[in-house]
């Protein structure tokens, strides 16, 4: 803040010309005064440990192994990346819990928005209460739904068993893992994206909407051709920001666990993250430089879901 | 801690005890300008908060109340974590240099990977204690290689038995008297079998033999003279048939429905206790912590017998002080004082915790100890022999995560979700991966 | 995310506001319903002993023993300390966050200056960095070379600013500081920090508390990082509940009780500055 104090200072000066030097001096210099905070730390404790997770990842360091560190191997960890089961494991669980865990959120929030836009009383509690789980913490709900989700002694089993449903042991198998923590997701996050999807309904001019109803159109048509096309760019935003959000489960199938050790996501690893499993080899098996080239590859991954996203995307408005 | 004290009953080892614990604090002090560590300088009345991890409960509690009414300076708090996380924090930490707490309790299954860093511990030989005190079996583990520093206090041992719900056996036409139990079932296959006449004939459908696969299963391993390692330290899963063969056994019995296939140590284990879900636990000494902080609710009894196929060590502990803590010497005191053997004797009469300490294995107040948690069975009787007939397995660095990947496999079985023969292969992969 | 920056107001009276029947009330009520069971039964269980939460069919009405079980989980667990660190963590973040994303939100949405184009490109692009790209040097630096593992400022720089919240308050100053209201002042001989403290501040005062709200929440959410990085020494709550997870205690009565207990700062913080967030976060929605 140095320099802006003293712009300021020579601000007030009497002499014109010393004034004038300072105003541009302050012109030019403070807009990068203004963003120097976010890109000093955003460079040193972002974007250096990303590059430096790269160079690890080139190296053979376990923390374990005197000696190892800065050991170049260039690509061996990630050859051995590609022949590892259960980073494919991870890969798989990742990406599946991910669509479980965005699509049925997504759809929900939609239709959560549509029945939120209606005129009614309590609507501002309505949204409070759709929003609620939203600020409650990964942990919190995690210990939450461990206890919901119980196979001897749950609320949810026991809510299927008025229908017959059998006691399902939700850690036990993949898909109902992978359910069962999607549900965490879909829990905290319906909410805040149908508030996302509400704010775009509300901008859409209510004469489009009349216009098709003097054409006839019914109201799921209207829904369709209307309200989906021009919430279009709100939606691609939130597939995104939950697809990465997604990509990167950590807490919840880690405090899901009931395992002796929680990384290693279930008993066949159905519920091992690329998150968790990078932690597993990083924090638990000291592979500094196999976890960083793990961490890498995730990022690849969620670079090219979000890539694929948006062609998808973009696809889908070339069609119509 | 000599171990040479005259034993002439509680009160007179007490005060032999303390004016050692002076003496030695003394001779500490009065070097401490010749020791490098920051802490060498410490006032030792200045106030101190030590901190000490361990992985479950150790039964200190009262302990604590005790040595902080004798140490007014001394504040201690204790934080516990599951046991794979405190082992591997406890490694990332050592490796970091800090983030250790003062006392760092390390499990015996997992003491063998501390190994390469003895160095990063206080040295408890240079300490005033001497390796006497526990049998070689349990201070080896806790050296360095060549013998020079010993970086664990032990704690307990996991002799290991038998426990029963006598009134379940009963309902169930077994026998309740604990030698017309442990008669029944002399190895394993008989308790297997006697498993099988339970799920028959127990009125209690919700009741199943055993607790988890994954505890039988290294109850049954613990009693093979080598488990998943061998003496030269290579990992000898697929070599060594007992570990094949323990785990074929433990399936056979999942398939047969004897386990609830509950996870030990998480909350639904408790409350399987709570709940009566099952029928007998391999109860090493320290589990019975668990069986007094959860009765059955329906007013049943626990028993306790020999455990089939005799002997066998199931865990215990050490407790370390790494040079990374902030008041080394202090934590030192409490470690030793902890260790000593008027508090594991304590620990034992009142928590169930079975000391490592060898003398005390004789001492009569021990030997002929009952436990009324467990219809007054002469537990120092049965748990000191046990002690006794320990033939130790050789250890290895990555013992107990082997033995998780080995527990999770069973798991997976009892979830229905592989068979025993998917589950094996699968945790030769973790094995591969724990190892490599 | 290219909807143009109209005031709210207006916009909603020309939108199709259809008045809710029956049907509409009773799948919302099921859905608040779904939304605060969850919660609500922490309450139940919380109030409850572990027996009583493990009986079939459920207990679903509270019971007695909350204030018992408060007590029992602060007398087990370092919850107090816990909440202290992250009450200091959590508010030292949200003032810097909020500070620093005003600052750069402001360059970016009203200065010009070289450079600004890809510089902005590139703090949206860092917004899809996962923490865990650079969570190992990240460690390493923390633990080694600064030696601030273990300490709260591990936790507190490098959150200090974040790419959310720049590009929060650039979407915001853009229609809340009118361009005219900043040559006027020019005109006047103001500085840019004469700009900031005089015109921009009381502009961006509502935006700054709801990005200050969902700042504090994050920061007290916050989990990958802080277990790495701290210790049962010096825990979080997050760290703390986690660790009520894994064997601390069992009990699972205290388990949800320290669920409650940790997640009560953030649910009071939302129920008192609830409408206001709904406002942020919607706004933010069609100006993203």
């Amino acid at each position: 803040m140095a320099a802006s104090t003293a712009a300021a200072r020579g601000a007030r000066a009497p002499a014109r010309t010393a004034g004038h030097r300072w105003h541009r001096l302050d012109r030019t210099v403070s807009p990068y005064l203004y963003l120097s905070p976010f890109f000093v730390v955003f460079g040193v404790f972002g974007l250096f440990p990303m590059l430096y997770t790269g160079y690890v990842s080139f190296t053979a360091w376990r923390a374990d192994r005197p000696g190892s560190e800065g050991q170049w191997v260039g690509l061996e960890n990630y050859r051995k990346l590609l022949d590892d089961p259960f980073f494919w494991n991870a890969v798989k669980n990742t990406l599946g819990i991910g669509v479980l865990a965005t699509v049925p959120q997504l759809l929900l929030a939609l239709g959560l928005a549509h029945l939120l836009n209606y005129r009614m009383r309590g609507r501002t509690l309505m949204r409070l209460g759709v929003l609620l789980p939203n600020v409650t913490s990964v942990a919190a709900v995690t210990l939450i739904f461990v206890q919901l989700f119980g196979r001897d002694f749950g609320m949810v089993n026991w809510f299927l068993s008025l229908f017959g449903v059998d006691h399902i042991d939700w850690q036990a198998g993949t898909l109902s893992s992978w359910s069962a923590i999607a549900a965490i997701v879909t829990w905290r996050w319906t909410g805040y994206n149908a508030l996302l999807y509400l704010a775009a309904m509300q901008s859409v001019p209510f004469e489009l909407y009349e216009a098709a109803a003097l054409d006839g159109a019914s109201r799921w048509r209207q829904f369709r051709s209307i309200t989906i096309p021009m919430l279009r760019p709100t939606i691609l935003f939130t597939v995104i920001v939950s697809t990465i959000g997604a990509l990167q489960l950590f807490g919840e199938p880690m405090l899901f666990s009931q395992q002796q050790d929680p990384t290693t996501g279930g008993s066949q690893h159905q519920f091992q993250t690329l998150a968790l499993y990078s932690y597993n080899q990083f924090w638990g098996r000291f592979k500094y430089g196999y976890g960083a080239a793990i961490s890498w590859a995730m990022f690849l991954l969620i670079v090219l879901v979000a890539v694929v996203n948006f062609l998808a995307a973009r696809r889908m408005r070339g069609a119509e | 801690m000599p171990v040479s004290l005259p034993r002439t009953g509680p009160r007179g080892r007490l005060l032999a005890t303390s004016a050692l614990l002076v003496l030695a604090l003394t001779a500490v002090t009065s070097c401490s300008s010749s020791g490098g560590s920051s802490s060498a300088d410490e006032d030792p009345n200045a106030k101190v908060t030590l901190t000490v991890n361990l992985f479950s409960d150790f039964g200190y509690a009262d302990l604590y109340k005790e040595y902080e009414q004798a140490h007014p300076n001394v504040t201690i708090k204790e934080n516990r974590a599951d046991m794979g996380a405190h082992h591997q924090n406890l490694h990332a930490h050592l490796l970091a240099g800090s983030g250790t707490a003062d006392i760092e309790a390390i499990e015996i299954g997992q003491v063998a990977g501390f190994q390469p860093e003895a160095g990063k511990f206080l040295n408890f030989l240079d300490n005033g204690v001497s390796k006497d005190q526990w049998v070689p079996s349990k201070t080896a583990p806790a050296s360095s290689p060549d013998g020079k520093v010993l970086f664990g206090l032990g704690t307990d041992m996991g002799g290991m038995a038998l426990c029963y719900r006598s009134d379940l056996f009963q309902a169930a036409g077994l026998p309740t008297d604990r030698e017309a139990v442990a008669a029944l079932m002399k190895d394993w296959p008989s308790y297997l079998a006697a498993g099988k006449q339970f799920l028959a004939n127990s009125p209690n459908k919700d009741a199943r033999w055993f607790d988890s696969g994954g505890n039988l299963f290294s109850a049954i391993l613990a009693q093979a003279p080598q488990g998943v390692y061998d003496a030269d330290g290579k990992v000898v899963v697929t070599s060594n048939p007992a570990v094949k063969q323990s785990f074929d056994l433990v399936a056979g019995a999942i398939k047969d429905g004897e386990s609830a296939g509950i996870q030990a140590f998480t909350p639904a284990w408790d409350t399987g206790f709570q709940k009566s879900q099952f029928a007998t636990v391999a109860c090493p000494a320290w589990m019975s912590y668990e069986f007094k902080a959860n009765p059955p609710t329906d007013g049943g009894k626990w028993d306790i017998a020999r455990i089939p196929g005799g002997g066998g060590n199931w865990g215990g502990s050490y407790l370390s002080v790494p040079k990374s803590g902030k008041h080394t010497k202090a934590a030192a005191e409490l470690a030793k004082w902890l260790t000593a053997p008027e508090q594991e004797a304590r620990l034992f009469k009142e928590k169930g915790y079975f000391p490592s300490d060898q003398a005390l294995w004789t001492q009569p107040d021990i030997a002929e100890h009952t436990d009324p948690l467990f219809n007054n069975a002469p537990t120092g009787k049965i748990f000191s022999q046990s002690a006794r007939d320990l033939n130790p397995q050789p250890l290895g660095a990555h013992g107990a995560e082997i033995g998780t990947a080995l527990g999770n496999a069973l798991t997976s079985v009892e979830q229905g979700k592989a068979d025993p023969d998917g589950a094996w292969k699968q945790a030769l992969k973790d094995v591969d991966n724990i190892v490599n | 995310m290219t909807t143009p920056a109209l005031p709210r107001r207006r916009r909603a009276k020309s939108t199709r506001q259809l008045t809710a029947g029956r049907g509409v009330y009773v799948v919302l009520g099921v859905a608040v319903l779904l939304s605060l069971f969850p919660l609500y039964w922490t309450l139940v269980a919380a109030s409850r002993s572990n027996t009583e939460i493990h009986r079939m069919p459920p207990v679903l009405l509270p019971g007695g023993r909350l204030w018992h079980n408060i007590t029992q989980v602060f007398a087990q667990t370092d919850l107090r300390l816990a909440m202290v660190n992250s009450l200091i963590v959590a508010t030292t973040v949200t003032v810097s966050v909020v500070l620093t994303s005003t600052l750069g939100g402001f360059a970016f949405a009203k200065l010009r200056f070289r450079g600004r184009g890809p510089l902005l490109a590139s703090v949206v692009a860092t917004m899809m960095v996962p923490t865990q790209l650079g969570i190992i040097p990240l460690y390493i630096m923390m633990a080694n070379w600064f030696h601030w593992a273990d300490h709260l400022q591990a936790l507190i720089v490098p959150a200090a600013a974040n790419a959310f919240g720049l590009f929060f308050m650039r979407q915001y100053l853009i229609g809340a500081v009118p361009d005219e209201l900043l040559d006027a002042g020019r005109m006047d001989g103001c500085t840019t920090r004469g700009l900031v403290w005089h015109v921009v501040l009381p502009a961006a005062r509502p935006a700054m508390s709801v990005l200050g709200m969902l700042t504090f929440m994050a920061a007290w959410n916050d989990f990958y990082w802080p277990k790495v990085v701290m210790t049962q020494q010096n825990p979080t709550v997050q760290l703390t509940l986690s660790e009520l997870a894994s064997g601390y205690i069992k009990d699972y009565s205290l388990v949800l009780t320290g669920a409650l207990v940790a997640s009560a700062p953030v649910l009071v913080a939302f129920l008192l500055m609830g409408r206001q967030i709904i406002d942020g976060i919607m706004q933010g929605a069609t100006k993203g």
